[in-house]
């Protein structure tokens, strides 16, 4: 009995203090989730959100606003995040490269009006792209969208085109 | 004992086959193009003026900037008024601002011919202007976006590739450059000296081509 109430807080020092740890940055999700609050994050910020050691599949989508091709394939990202949405080892994740300052104009209202419920970052981070591009994918040209998969900080597949649901949903299927 | 050991081969296999599939890490993004050193090939393209311009009517150029840029992208309209000044500070030096539109209208209307006269006008474009028909010109050089600068020296009657990337580090602030690649790389060209930085990436809009 005794040994059993040991193991018991254990588990919980355990849990707690890994909540704590993981807080930080878990925090930005968080707000980020449901009420597509956007968090306008620098790419250092970005990568320890994205290239966190869970065990889960991050599919990393960098889009705009103001981009056809990527406009064009969010629905199809939207309709595979639904279908894996639940699935405690996938996470789907937009990183908007829209103006810092048009987060309230264009970026909310485009997200309220497609009804996206998806975490959504903006990366203001423009003087450093020649490095965070490099750090991304050293093929990226910059061109979007682009679309790169990664679990426990490690990448497993990038992606510098527009992808279609089944395009999209074979390389899941592939790493799920 | 037994037991162990063939646990001990299955970690191991497991960890072989990991880092298997770990090389094999999905890439469909191959660029072709030019690399730097490379010559690239000139071209006979119709400017917003409806005259054909080719890099070979520029007898006494030592070099170009060749910018492919379009109407309606964010970044290119960005960066709409440090291109004119680029071509104002260059071209008397010899290197001349050679854009080009590679964007097929039939994907994006805006980058028509005559929306490009349009905004020639507008801006009051120094340089030529030119569109990229039938998009044969824009894979040969493996432009992938716009803005995508192409610096070029000549070199016994060739045009030499010496810089690939962007024109500098802020799209969003002119006011808030640290580096001008673009300026730097034609100023090392001019002092016969190494550029520093050959190439660059930044983000910018997709050519957009009926594949």
């Amino acid at each position: 009995m005794r040994n059993l109430i040991l193991i018991l807080l254990t588990m919980v020092t355990l849990n707690s203090s890994g909540q704590n740890t993981e807080n930080k940055p878990l925090a930005l999700s968080n707000t980020v989730r449901h009420n597509n609050v956007v968090k306008i994050v620098r790419f250092n910020d970005l990568e320890s959100v994205i290239e966190k050691s869970d065990n889960k599949l991050y599919v990393v989508n960098f889009w705009a606003t103001w981009c056809k091709p990527c406009v064009m394939e969010l629905p199809g990202f939207m309709e595979v995040n639904k279908k894996y949405q639940s699935n405690p080892h996938f996470k789907m994740i937009l990183v908007s490269l829209d103006l810092a300052k048009e987060v309230g104009t264009e970026v909310q209202p485009f997200l309220k009006k497609n009804k996206m419920d998806v975490d959504v970052y903006l990366l203001d981070d423009n003087k450093h792209m020649n490095e965070w591009i490099q750090a991304v994918d050293k093929s990226w040209s910059g061109a979007i969208p682009a679309t790169v998969f990664y679990r426990n900080g490690k990448k497993l597949a990038f992606k510098e085109s527009k992808m279609d649901k089944n395009e999209l949903e074979k390389i899941i299927s592939k790493y799920l | 004992m037994r037991k162990i050991g063939l646990i001990l081969s299955s970690i191991i296999l497991l960890a072989i086959l990991a880092q298997v599939n770990a090389k094999k890490m999905e890439n469909t993004s191959e660029h072709k193009g030019y690399k730097i050193g490379d010559a690239a090939t000139d071209f006979h393209l119709k400017n917003v003026d409806n005259k054909m311009v080719s890099l070979s009517d520029y007898k006494n150029a030592k070099g170009f900037i060749v910018i492919f840029t379009c109407n309606h992208c964010p970044y290119a309209k960005a960066y709409e008024n440090r291109i004119i000044a680029l071509n104002h500070k260059y071209a008397p030096k010899g290197y001349p601002v050679i854009a080009i539109n590679p964007n097929d209208p039939k994907i994006e209307p805006q980058d028509s011919f005559v929306g490009m006269q349009q905004r020639a006008k507008e801006k009051g474009f120094t340089f030529p202007y030119l569109f990229d028909e039938g998009q044969k010109i824009y894979p040969q050089y493996g432009a992938v976006r716009t803005p995508h600068v192409f610096i070029l020296q000549k070199e016994n009657s060739k045009n030499i590739v010496r810089y690939i990337g962007a024109i500098d580090d802020n799209y969003a602030d002119a006011n808030d450059v640290s580096h001008k690649y673009v300026e730097a790389a034609v100023d090392a060209l001019l002092a016969n000296k190494p550029i520093a930085q050959t190439s660059t990436v930044a983000i910018g809009c997709s050519i957009k081509a009926d594949k």
